[in-house]
């Protein structure tokens, strides 16, 4: 099983493409993903020689220990060993995953791409500790290759209990029709490293991903209050927050109420829920649960 | 005849004044927005805190200064590590006040000092996440080489604790930082009065960061016009050139000629 690794701490992956940020080094655009909140890294080079993928593995090593990320390496095993990389990913045509095992033991993670249900469940069988599952969206970085539309995603979400990864073609634009279909991790190439802002575009995608959890948090807990309600128990209507630091407990349904409820809608404040910041375009469409952590933070005298 | 003072430059912007204005403890948001005005600065600091869930009236200062062309340096006081200096930041950065931020991790609770190890941590981690950087240090030559290194935009180093009005306890070191510097050096904290302010900007320094020395003053506004007219002194005596320092008298007027001397007999 999946060694060493949080995966609930792993939401985007982000795998490298040098050609889609010429002049700026594969380092800094990866620091740049991982200050962004990237949660796993992939080396991907298909043209390099043995030895500038070994360099690349080792400077990335390095850089993703320096901020607690697990790090894979495609298609080299050898290198994933020699740089002590947490894995390697294969491609449905390289080695088999027993192959890959045989070689890596059994501490180092290995990853699969699927393309469709049979990959996916085959993928789980042979021991794979995680899958990619796309390509979702027709993608330049696997050109020719047809893609296997959302329905898939759906489809692996219901099929495989290993964590999958939703790949191909993926952007901000785009990003919130896979997670609708069940992705819990998506996986994004030239949307990310191509942009001029790598750490914004991993952002916008994360929050993309959060938001999802926090309306199904919400809609569980409005289930759970139908379902008191209609078998006669009296529904419980407040939520209960934190609030700077204190509990709180309100009716207002979303962050915009609750700061006109407090009357401080029109202050120039700025909102934070569960550590992350929620921009003011946002209250409205970010609802309450309980337990959610939300700190309200302004601008004082000071020196 | 050169007259003409150069602006200060920092992260590409040029401001005419070098005071940078500190809005803490004056004694009514009328006399802050007085003294704002008396002192001509252009760069204004606050501190970053949780909204007062009892109040719903506005106490932000930013109500005060509203309508003024001012570039916002808020300040990560109350931070502790660099990551919470971070976050603060980053709360900064999306209310839209700008990218500007002056770093401030306090190591000690009694002196305020600031902790020079996680100072230059949120300096490199900011700088890297686009932020213009001004973080407050110790007067350590070498720290404030390396935060220069790390990418701040300019480089804050005390002249005293915060607040003590002590004024520069060490010029030898910040004339030291102020060569070695290819960012501006500002002395910010420990400013006692114009005085201290005006011989920070003799030894060089690009500009000065005062808050207590004015708001604390019996009459801040009149104080703030004081500080206003010691920093633009002092920074023209510097690129006037002070005289060196020599051990024994020299006279003011040539001594051939005196009534006095002993002449040819």
């Amino acid at each position: 099983m999946s060694k060493r690794v949080d995966w609930e701490k792993i939401r985007l992956y982000v795998i490298t493409a040098q050609d889609a940020h010429p002049g700026k080094s594969v380092t800094d655009v990866m620091e740049q993903t991982l200050i962004g909140g990237a949660g796993m890294l992939q080396l991907r080079n298909k043209t390099g020689s043995r030895s500038e993928v070994l360099e690349q593995a080792r400077a990335l090593r390095v850089l993703t220990r320096r901020y607690g990320v697990p790090f894979i390496v495609n298609d080299y095993p050898d290198i994933a060993l020699e740089v002590d990389a947490d894995g390697v990913h294969l491609g449905q045509d390289d080695m088999s995953i027993k192959e890959a095992r045989a070689l890596l033991g059994d501490d180092k993670m290995i990853g699969i791409s699927t393309h469709c249900a049979e990959h996916a469940i085959e993928a789980e069988r042979e021991g794979a500790d995680y899958i990619g599952v796309g390509p979702v969206f027709p993608t330049n970085t696997k050109p020719g290759k047809a893609a296997v539309t959302t329905a898939y995603v759906a489809e692996a979400a219901s099929l495989v209990s290993i964590p999958f990864v939703a790949i191909g073609g993926i952007t901000t634009d785009n990003a919130d029709a896979v997670i609708s279909a069940g992705a819990k991790r998506l996986c994004a190439v030239s949307a990310i490293v191509g942009s001029e802002d790598p750490a914004a575009v991993c952002r916008e995608l994360l929050y993309k991903l959060t938001a999802a959890d926090r309306a199904e948090e919400s809609s569980n807990a409005n289930a759970i209050a139908n379902e008191r309600e209609t078998s006669g128990h009296k529904a419980e209507e407040n939520v209960t927050l934190s609030l700077n630091g204190s509990s709180y407990q309100t009716r207002s349904a979303t962050l915009d109420c609750l700061l006109a409820e407090l009357g401080q809608r029109d202050k120039r404040l700025v909102a934070e829920v569960d550590g992350e910041i929620v921009p003011r375009s946002r209250w409205q469409e970010t609802t309450l649960a309980d337990g959610l952590r939300i700190e309200l933070i302004q601008f004082v005298g000071g020196g | 005849m050169m007259n003409q003072q150069n602006g200060l430059t920092i992260a590409g912007l040029t401001f005419g004044s070098r005071f940078l204005f500190g809005t803490g403890r004056f004694p009514s948001p009328a006399e802050l927005r007085e003294s704002l005005a008396e002192s001509g600065a252009e760069i204004v600091t606050f501190a970053v805190r949780r909204v007062n869930l009892e109040h719903t009236e506005d106490d932000s200062v930013l109500q005060h200064l509203e309508g003024k062309k001012l570039t916002y340096l808020p300040n990560t006081s109350g931070a502790r590590v660099a990551e919470e200096a971070v976050r603060i930041a980053r709360l900064a950065r999306e209310a839209g006040l700008g990218n500007w931020i002056k770093v401030e991790i306090s190591g000690s609770p009694v002196t305020l000092l600031p902790d020079p190890i996680e100072t230059l941590k949120a300096t490199e981690q900011l700088a890297k996440e686009g932020f213009v950087v001004l973080p407050y240090t110790s007067d350590d030559p070498i720290l404030c080489k390396r935060l220069e290194e790390a990418g701040a935009a300019a480089v804050m180093p005390g002249g005293s604790p915060i607040g003590t009005g002590l004024g520069l306890l060490n010029p030898y070191h910040l004339s030291l930082i102020i060569e070695e510097a290819n960012v501006p050096i500002i002395v910010d904290a420990g400013i006692g009065s114009p005085k201290d302010a005006a011989e920070a900007m003799e030894l060089g320094a690009a500009g000065i960061l005062a808050n207590t020395p004015v708001a604390k003053a019996g009459n801040p506004v009149r104080m703030a016009k004081a500080f206003a007219l010691a920093i633009e002194a002092g920074r023209i005596a510097y690129e006037a050139g002070r005289i060196p320092r020599k051990r024994y008298a020299s006279a003011s007027s040539d001594e051939a000629g005196s009534l006095f001397a002993a002449g040819p007999t």
